[in-house]
This record gives structure tokens, sequence and C-alpha cells, in this order.
């Protein structure tokens, strides 16, 4: 009886696919249709719901494929940044798989024994065991370590696959990036088909970088048809198309999912924080600093990229000088003051969060205090090397918090009206596998 | 490495996976500079305990015998792995008491999966009364109440598992944590964060 009800829930179950899109705005998807460059797109979305997503705060890779990958929030997961400071001691490092506090969404799955496929999450070095095959994402170094299970690596090795675009080829010139950015998605793509076709899987998870790497420095080139880049902008996005074409043109009922972790627009001016606390006099800095490790006696806050602001408290930080019962009045200064920063008479701070308002969880002590969210065009920094508040640097796109993409190739009428948050994926995926969502997940399932 | 005795106790059905698992630990705490010794039950039944049958009696005899073999190993800073269907608990118990370091995994897993399984082909003739004594079938199987640690093949995969043992194993303290760093290297670190200044995150 049971050995026939196992056989039973087996036929009955549905897989899923998501594909990522590291960085691409929905409203460049819902532009690209109109004028022809995304055919496929079209025709999924014609069949199925592009919606506008709001993504994680801060609005970055990590954060934002955590909170996906964990259906959580960062002060459930942990990741704040890429780069984060110990407490204890101000020394920066870099979170990696292994700082996760949350259980992905891959591991609730293995558990109901479902195999997943998780290509490319960011965030995912170094891999951890699963059941079924993982090559981590930005920021992995070393393919051994970025690729369960071992046996894999040669193939990866035989197919010249690559982790990622090396982003320090624009420093040839912008041809040099260009190439890296196409060679590397063939390559991505190549695999991602592969694995789709050859591997046995439940769980099938994708995603491309090479669209967050392109927008970060050739954002300026899609707004001007005249730009020398333009035509080349629009080609990258019809192999995307091709990419999705083929992936559709594949799926029999699977559930199916493309979504991006955050929005991209251009920049006008980047910001960088830690000059307006130095100049406000809330930060002191040595002589030549290199990164918040710098940080010089009698400072009362510091700030991280992008936009999180901590408060220097004494007994939480070796050299903290506020005192637990003046943060309240120090955080609420320092949140009016950036409130007011101005470019030109036009105010360019959208909101200034408050820990208690963007998270809860066990890991919220090691939340920033205040989280700064810019108006499009202004991107906020962390740098501590620089001596005045905005400036321009080779970087052209800025990521967006209310403007990513989420696709399912479900009706509108499947699904919940309210627009989605990125914790909301990992539900609707499991949900679309026929499992419950655990009480860990902050997110909801799209469908109704 | 000068490592610290220990007797890994596997216990669990047939077919659940403890020659399976203890082979992967094996390999990983070989690799990791340990002594590491495995005394399989169905090896140990052809010489150190051959020609005992399948008696509650000769059952706890067996496990008497691996369990002795276990301490001396690991007074000698062996990790000394046990894998044995064990179904009895008074004897896992005796044998825990009698061994100073000792670790217990229970290697669960279903036994309709197992009979579905069936890699040896003994649960059909179990089934068929073609095998008597079979535990799980018309022999009972006592489970741990309290293992160290607990792994369910059914759910996972055995590099799964056998990561799940080696993580309890080092919290548990008996052997050291990797020497992989647990993040970063700083050699990796540093290529990290010329990555994330060329995307103006630092």
């Amino acid at each position: 009886m049971r050995l026939f009800d196992r056989f039973k829930a087996k036929e009955k179950s549905k897989r899923a696919v998501l594909i990522g899109l590291d960085g691409t705005p929905w409203t460049l998807v819902e532009r690209f249709i109109k004028d022809g460059t995304m055919p496929n797109m079209a025709k999924l979305r014609a069949a199925g719901s592009l919606l506008q997503m709001d993504t994680s705060i801060p609005d970055i890779s990590s954060v934002a494929w955590t909170s996906f990958m964990t259906g959580a929030n960062p002060g459930r997961h942990g990741i704040y940044g890429f780069l984060d400071v110990q407490p204890n001691s101000y020394k920066i490092y870099f979170p990696s798989s292994r700082h996760i506090k949350s259980e992905t969404l891959w591991a609730v799955a293995n558990r109901a024994g479902k195999r997943a496929i998780v290509i490319n999450v960011p965030s995912t070095y170094p891999a951890q065991p699963l059941n079924g095959i993982l090559v981590a994402g930005f920021v992995a170094v070393d393919i051994n370590k970025a690729t369960f299970p071992a046996s894999l690596v040669p193939r990866l090795q035989a197919m010249d696959y690559r982790i990622d675009v090396d982003a320090r080829k624009v420093q040839q010139s912008h041809d040099a990036l260009m190439d890296d950015v196409l060679v590397t998605l063939d390559r991505r793509v190549k695999l991602l088909l592969e694995l789709y076709d050859k591997e046995p899987w439940d769980l099938f998870i994708g995603v491309v970088t090479e669209t967050d790497r392109l927008q970060h420095f050739f954002m300026d080139a899609i707004a001007d048809a005249g730009h020398k880049y333009h035509s080349a902008f629009r080609d990258f996005y019809r192999r995307i198309d091709a990419f999705l074409g083929q992936i559709s043109e594949r799926l029999k009922d699977e559930t199916m999912l493309i979504m991006s972790d955050h929005g991209f627009t251009p920049i006008k001016q980047q910001v960088y924080l830690n000059r307006w606390l130095v100049d406000n006099g809330y930060l002191k800095l040595k002589d030549n600093p290199r990164s918040i490790e710098d940080i010089a006696d009698g400072s009362r806050a510091f700030a991280m990229d992008p936009g999180r602001v901590y408060i220097n408290v004494k007994g939480k930080y070796p050299n903290g000088t506020v005192e637990s019962n003046d943060v309240a009045r120090v955080t609420a200064e320092i949140k009016q003051g950036l409130s007011e920063i101005s470019d030109n008479g036009a105010k360019i701070i959208k909101r200034v969060y408050e820990r208690d308002e963007l998270f809860s969880g066990p890991v919220v002590a090691f939340a920033p205090d205040l989280c700064v969210q810019s108006v499009y065009g202004y991107d906020l920094k962390g740098a501590v090397n620089k001596t005045q508040l905005m400036d321009r640097e080779i970087f052209t796109g800025m990521h967006t918090q209310d403007d990513s993409t989420l696709y399912i190739n479900s009706p509108a009428s499947a699904l919940r009206s309210d627009k989605p948050h990125i914790t909301d994926v990992a539900p609707t995926l499991l949900d679309a596998l026929g499992l419950g969502v655990p009480e860990a997940m902050d997110g909801r399932s799209m469908f109704r | 490495m000068e490592g610290k005795g220990l007797t890994l106790w596997f216990t669990g059905l047939s077919g659940a996976g403890k020659t399976t698992l203890a082979r992967l630990i094996e390999i990983e705490l070989r690799n990791r500079g340990h002594k590491v010794e495995v005394l399989d039950g169905d090896v140990v039944r052809t010489n150190l305990s051959k020609g005992l049958g399948f008696s509650k009696e000769d059952r706890d005899t067996n496990i008497r015998r691996i369990g002795f073999v276990c301490n001396l190993l690991a007074r000698n800073g062996v990790i000394a792995i046990a894998a044995a269907i064990s179904p009895y608990r008074d004897i896992r118990d005796e044998v825990r008491r009698e061994n100073g370091a000792f670790v217990e995994v229970f290697i669960k897993c279903p036994i309709d999966v197992l009979a579905e399984r069936d890699v040896k082909g003994l649960y059909k003739k179990a089934m068929a009364g073609e095998i008597k004594h079979f535990t799980g079938i018309d022999d009972p199987y006592e489970a741990p109440l309290a293992p160290e640690i607990m792994v369910e093949t059914d759910k996972e995969t055995p590099e799964q598992s056998a990561a799940r043992i080696i993580t309890r194993l080092e919290e548990l303290q008996y052997i050291t944590a990797s020497s992989e760093p647990d993040s970063y290297s700083d050699e990796d670190a540093e290529e990290v964060r010329r990555r994330l200044e060329a995307l103006g995150y630092v």
C-alpha cells in the first residue's frame, strides 16, 4: 500500500524551472518586448504573467540572491552585503555561503526527495553538498570549491566554463569587456542546456550574471540610440531572449519562472556616504584609508556599501564612542541629515530606513542601524578614500530596488494580485513542486 | 597527526547505507590524517565471528566482539568505525559503556524504501520466507533513542550524509575542523576584493 502511494506521488510530482537574469529591470524587458528585441519573452508573457517585483534592501546581489534562495529577510539569513565588519575588530570580511543562517530552498526540496540543479546563483560559494548539482556563482574563486559534486569539475573544464565575466577587462577597453561578456554567456548557456537535458532533476535553477555585468558598464548605451554600444546592448538581449526560447521550447508541464534580483538605471552621480559622515563630524579616518578598517578614534558612525550606516556603539565596537542610551538620538540625527542631501537643489535620498523597519530574526543584531535608499541615478557607495561627496567613475549603471523582474508561466488569475517581493520566489517554487513552505520563510507563494 | 581514538558506531537496517557511509567517512578522515579502521558486519562474520548465527544470543556475541576490537583500536588513537546492523539497543548501550569515546550514528531509512531498493536481493528472499531472522522483517530492530548523529539516507545523498557526520564530529570536537578555511583564505580574499572593486563594491 505504502509502496503504491510512493509511485502515485511520483506520477503527480511536477518539476519547476527558474531562470535568473541578474539585474534585468522589468521596465527593460517590457520595452524589449514592445520593440521586438525579445520575441520569445513576448510569447512567454502572452501565456503567463510578467510582473514588476521588489527586491531586498540593500538591493545588491549577495543580499538579494540570498533572500531569494532562503525566502527570508537578512535578519534571518544574515547576509547584509558583499562585505561586512567583524563587530569585535572593524575587520572586513567577505560573507560566503557558510555564513548563511537560513535553509536554502533546494535543501527544503532535497528533504522531500527532490533533486536540484543550481547553477551560478551568487553567494553559494563554497558549494555545499546537496542532492543534485551546484556550481556556485559570484564571488566564486576556485572552480573546485565552487562545484558539487567534484566529479563535475572535469566536465566544466572540458566545456571551458567560466564562473564569471572578468570586469577588470574594462581597463583594457569596453570592446574587451563586451567580448568577455558574450563568451561567458555562451559558455554559461551551453552548460545550462546540457545539464537541463542530460541530468535528472525536479528543480532547475540557472542564473545568468552577464546581464548585470553588461549593465554596470553599458547602461548608458541603451538610453541613447546613437551610442556606440547601443546595438551591441540590444544584440546581447537578443541572445538572452534566444536562450529563454531554448528553455521554453523544452517545457512540458513544468512551472517556469524567470526573475532578476534587482533592476538597473543609469547613474548620474555616485554618492560617498562616508564622505558625508566625515564632513558632518561623525566619522574620522586614518591617513590614506583603504577601508573602514582604517577608522580613527572618536568616530560615531561609519557606512558600508551600498547605503548601510552603522552607529559606532561603545561596547559593540572596540573604539565605540556612542553610549547605548544615546544611540537612538545619534541615529535620528544622522537619519535627518542624510535625508537632506541634495544635488543642485533636488533631494537625492528617497528614504532612510531604521533597522527594525527592514529586518527581523535571530541575526538582526548584525544589521546596519540605517539603510539609505536613493532616488534613481544616485548610486550610494561605501568607499572611504573620496575627497568629495559626489563623483563619477567608470560605471554607468546602478541597481534599483523596485524594478526587478518576475515571470511565471501561469495566468494572472492563478496568482496573487499584490506586488511580488523577492522572498516570495522560493515559496512559489516549493508550492509548484507540491511542497509546503517552511515557517522560517518570510515570503508567500504567488499562487492563489 | 596525533588524533584521539574513537568508536564510531553505525547502526541501521540492511541496505540503509552503513558500509557506503563508513567508506566515505574512512576516506575523509584518512585525508585529514587520522588512523582509521572499518569493522564491517558482513566482513566480521566471515572471520572474527565466523560460525555465529542470527539468534539474539549470537547477534549479541558478534556485537560484543566488534565492540571489543573497536575499544582496542580506539585506545591506540585509531578511529574505529563499526558498520553493523546491531539491532538490539541494550547491547549497543553495553558497548557504549565499555568503550571510552563512543559516537552512535543512526543510519535511518524506512523499510519500504529498502525493500523497494533491495540492492542485495535479501528483502525479497526474507519476505518470501527464504531467509529467517531478517532484521526488520521477522526480527526486531530497536532504533537508537538518542544517537549522537542521525542521517536519513532516503532523503539525502551519501555525500550529504557523510558531510553531516563529519560536521557533527567536528562539533563534538572528536576531530578538528577541516583545514580548509571557513570562508576565504587570505589569498582568495584578496581576489574577492579585487573582483568586488572592479564592480565598485569596495
